[in-house]
């Protein structure tokens, strides 16, 4: 492009256009091309990522639903001050709306009002046949409280409609009380779930225990194995890489099946231990179906993502740094812990936070090798999507854990910095 | 040549189409349960052609998330009774009850709903044909005990004094509780009536359930507890009796059950709310539920046909399974055995079972 120097100092370019502009103008071009060069990768993006998370965040408050189904009994309802039973008009709108609800829209309510309390499913669809029966009938009840309680005897139990409470609303935090441990108390308070139900805070310790214990179990093993493979000789690396692949593409099934070979009681390394004479024949210890055997199924199955990462960072770790140290006077520990381990902090710091992510989802792993142990809470997830049907809990607890995630890397950036990461 | 692509694409997509237009999808649990019902149901159809199984993990989940996108994939869905009724509460699945009068009859002249009836079932979802019953049932290896010591019954498997050795249990509740109720000295006709009417019913389950509770071992996938008890890591173990049954008849295995408190559960085939190939997947429906393609399936699985007509069938048909072994002593709804199992009540577990769950998970933790 030619350029001529005009007298006020403002550059033009051939066609008398100031420079200025003109490079706008492609810079512009170049901008809208790049743009639509990652167009279709951005609309993938927003397709399969934020727009199915920004679903499942809107599910996990949404209660809108059943308030299209009982609008006129929620109103009353609020107008109830909790004492003993609700008075004649909630009965009565119940009634009504029983009576003229759609059987699928109903039917949908239902599910939603068996999460609050167990048995509303088979009180309405009872009372809803009985209702239809009365209507037909022309002879509408004198008292709709008594009618009720007549049809059937839930509907004097006070507990069904103080979980009604937890419904009124068209969006509520209970899914996430509920996710939690507690519930709501008939005036609307957070109280503790009653003892029996209370699962979800264990799993969700027990979730980060394990992960916790294998993201170290997976530094501290594949630290050496990949400080070994940047450092051999390139036949032996290459052997060597080969194993730590091999398990990598074997079917994660496979692998699980094969620790159960190997720890049960009568198994490989028990049988091995007896044999030896190192325990006794009835001391077999139990290496598998619980917590032990969920964390060593899991290490090695995760191992490989904690080795990668560490391996290519390691490689261009110039060996010539440890020599220098050691020549300058450091012992081979001091060596090491001050000049060779903070060279690995990216490839640690990579792979930790893999390897905790993968862990902290784990499902399948845990649920064969676990036992009793073995529920993390990608079994409770999945337990709410197909058995319960409860996508509300189910949303909530998928919330968690993401949210969970997102503290988890701003405490990362802030310890160690993102650009700290390297992935290979 | 770009022409010549283009023009392939388009075909092999219309192709695509027209395919997964014309066949009923069937969605079921895969393994050597959807290979039965190929053979049974699709291999007799009068168009086996037209009949394509496709494997699913069970759970309403996908049905739900089909009939709401109003992106019907599947004809019909093999699902759990407890599931039958909510999806068609939900309006996920098509009421045929009005059609049930088409089905075939049995050789009596019972229809559907009496020929299941005959067998203590109420087809208690309008929106679904019957499938076979599975069962949980406890089962052992004779070798595992002394031989003038076997186990017999369900009590047995709650006493390890006696019968010593660790016991396999499933992770969830549905099963293990009312074998429970049975062990300690309830009917099994009246393992629900106490259920339903009794609100210490479920304590006085989990109080029998203690008395085993650090010998269990935890399973959660169909195949473990066969490798439980064949490896000896327990001495006994509650399982799906097809399992068993396919252990035994085609990799002989010697195993022995325990029928007494088993639990009855029932499977549907239901239809789609919306379903692509609606009157064509009716035809199937009716076909599969017929007596002669329930009998037909025990050729190959040991679950047991849901229409009490099946069973004569098979009765009179003996030896029945497909490698010309007698299939009977390993069919769970004999009239017998009918006796002393526990026939699962679905709409009351659809009630109850996700507070069961939880607290049978919070009691396996602690």
């Amino acid at each position: 492009m030619e350029v001529k120097i005009t007298t006020n100092t403002e550059i033009l370019t051939t066609d008398g256009i100031p420079l200025r502009v003109s490079l706008k103008k492609t810079e512009r071009k170049n901008k809208l091309r790049a743009f639509l060069l990652v167009f279709p990768l951005l609309l993938f993006i927003l397709i399969t990522f934020v727009v199915p998370i920004g679903d499942m965040l809107m599910r996990s408050v949404d209660d809108s639903h059943i308030n299209t189904v009982f609008p006129k009994t929620f109103e009353e309802y609020e107008k109830w001050d909790g004492q003993d039973l609700p008075p004649e008009e909630v009965y009565r709108a119940i009634f009504d709306e029983l009576a003229t609800g759609e059987g699928i829209q109903v039917g949908k309510a239902l599910t939603r009002m068996n999460y609050s309390k167990s048995g509303w499913k088979s009180l309405i669809k009872k009372t809803r046949r009985q209702i239809k029966k009365i209507v037909k009938s022309g002879e509408l009840p004198v008292s709709y409280k008594d009618t009720l309680i007549e049809i059937h005897k839930g509907w004097g139990d006070p507990t069904f409609w103080i979980a009604m409470n937890q419904m009124i609303n068209e969006t509520t935090s209970i899914y996430y009380w509920n996710a939690m441990d507690r519930t709501f108390d008939i005036d609307g308070s957070v109280v503790k779930q009653n003892e029996e139900r209370r699962i979800y805070v264990r799993t969700w310790w027990r979730t980060l225990e394990v992960s916790i214990y294998v993201t170290f179990f997976c530094l501290i093993l594949g630290f050496p194995v990949a400080h070994l493979l940047a450092n051999l000789p390139l036949r032996y690396s290459n052997l060597l890489m080969i194993f730590v692949l091999l398990p990598f593409w074997t079917s994660l099934l496979v692998r699980t099946t094969a620790w159960i070979v190997m720890l049960q009681q009568n198994g490989v390394i028990n049988g091995i231990l007896v044999w030896l004479g190192i325990i006794n024949d009835d001391q077999r210890i139990q290496m598998v179906y619980n917590m032990t055997g969920t964390i060593i199924a899991m290490t090695q199955i995760l191992l490989p993502f904690m080795i990668l990462p560490l391996y290519s960072v390691m490689k261009v770790i110039p060996k010539s740094h440890m020599r220098a140290a050691q020549n300058l006077g450091a012992k081979p520990a001091r060596a090491f812990y001050k000049v060779y381990l903070p060279q690995t902090i990216p490839g640690i710091s990579a792979g930790g936070l893999l390897v905790f992510v993968l862990a902290i989802g784990y499902y399948i792993t845990p649920a064969l090798v676990g036992g009793k142990d073995g529920q993390l809470i990608g079994h409770w997830i999945a337990y709410h999507l197909k058995t319960t049907l409860n996508w509300g809990l189910c949303s909530a607890l998928g919330s968690i854990l993401l949210v969970l995630m997102l503290v988890l890397y701003w405490l990362y950036n802030k310890i160690v910095g993102i650009d700290n990461i390297k992935l290979g | 040549m770009l022409k010549f692509i283009k023009a392939f694409l388009f075909a092999s997509v219309c192709a695509l189409f027209s395919f997964s237009a014309s066949a009923v999808t069937v969605a079921s649990w895969g393994g050597a349960y959807t290979e039965s019902q190929i053979k049974a149901y699709a291999d007799t159809y009068s168009d086996p052609s037209a009949i394509q199984f496709e494997n699913y993990n069970g759970g309403l989940g996908e049905v739900r998330a089909q009939v709401e996108s109003g992106n019907v994939a599947w004809d019909l869905v093999d699902v759990l009774p407890d599931e039958a009724i909510t999806g068609c509460d939900e309006g996920l699945f098509e009421d045929i009850s009005g059609e049930y009068d088409n089905f075939v009859a049995a050789e009596n002249g019972d229809g559907l709903i009496a020929d299941m009836a005959a067998n203590g079932v109420e087809n208690l979802s309008d929106c679904c044909g019957p499938q076979i019953f599975w069962t949980y049932v406890v089962f052992f290896d004779p070798s595992a005990f002394p031989a003038d010591k076997q186990p017999s019954k369900i009590a047995d498997f709650f006493d390890v004094e006696n019968y010593p050795g660790k016991r396999g249990v499933h992770t969830w509740a549905n099963g293990f509780i009312q074998m429970a109720l049975v062990a300690d000295g309830i009917a099994p006709k009246g393992v629900y009536k106490v259920l339903k009417s009794q609100s210490g019913a479920i304590d006085r389950a989990f109080g029998v359930m203690d008395k085993i509770k650090d010998h269990i071992v935890h399973w959660s996938a169909g195949a473990q507890p066969l490798e439980l008890v064949s490896s000896g890591e327990v001495s006994m173990s509650i399982a799906y009796n097809g399992r068993v049954g396919a252990a035994v008849l085609s990799e002989g295995a010697n195993f022995e059950y325990i029928w007494e408190g088993q639990l009855l559960e029932q499977e549907y085939l239901c239809l789609m709310t919306g379903a692509p190939n609606r009157d064509q997947a009716m035809d199937f429906l009716i076909h599969a539920t017929s007596p002669a393609s329930q009998a037909e399936q025990a050729k190959y699985i040991t679950y047991g046909p849901m229409r009490a007509s099946g069973i004569d069938i098979i009765k009179a048909g003996e030896p029945w399974f497909h490698t010309g072994i007698d299939v009977m002593p390993h069919m769970p709804n004999t009239p017998e055995r009918l006796k002393i199992s526990v026939m699962g009540d679905p709409e009351w577990w659809s009630d109850n079972g996700a507070e069961i769950d939880e607290r049978y998970a919070a009691w396996m933790g602690n």
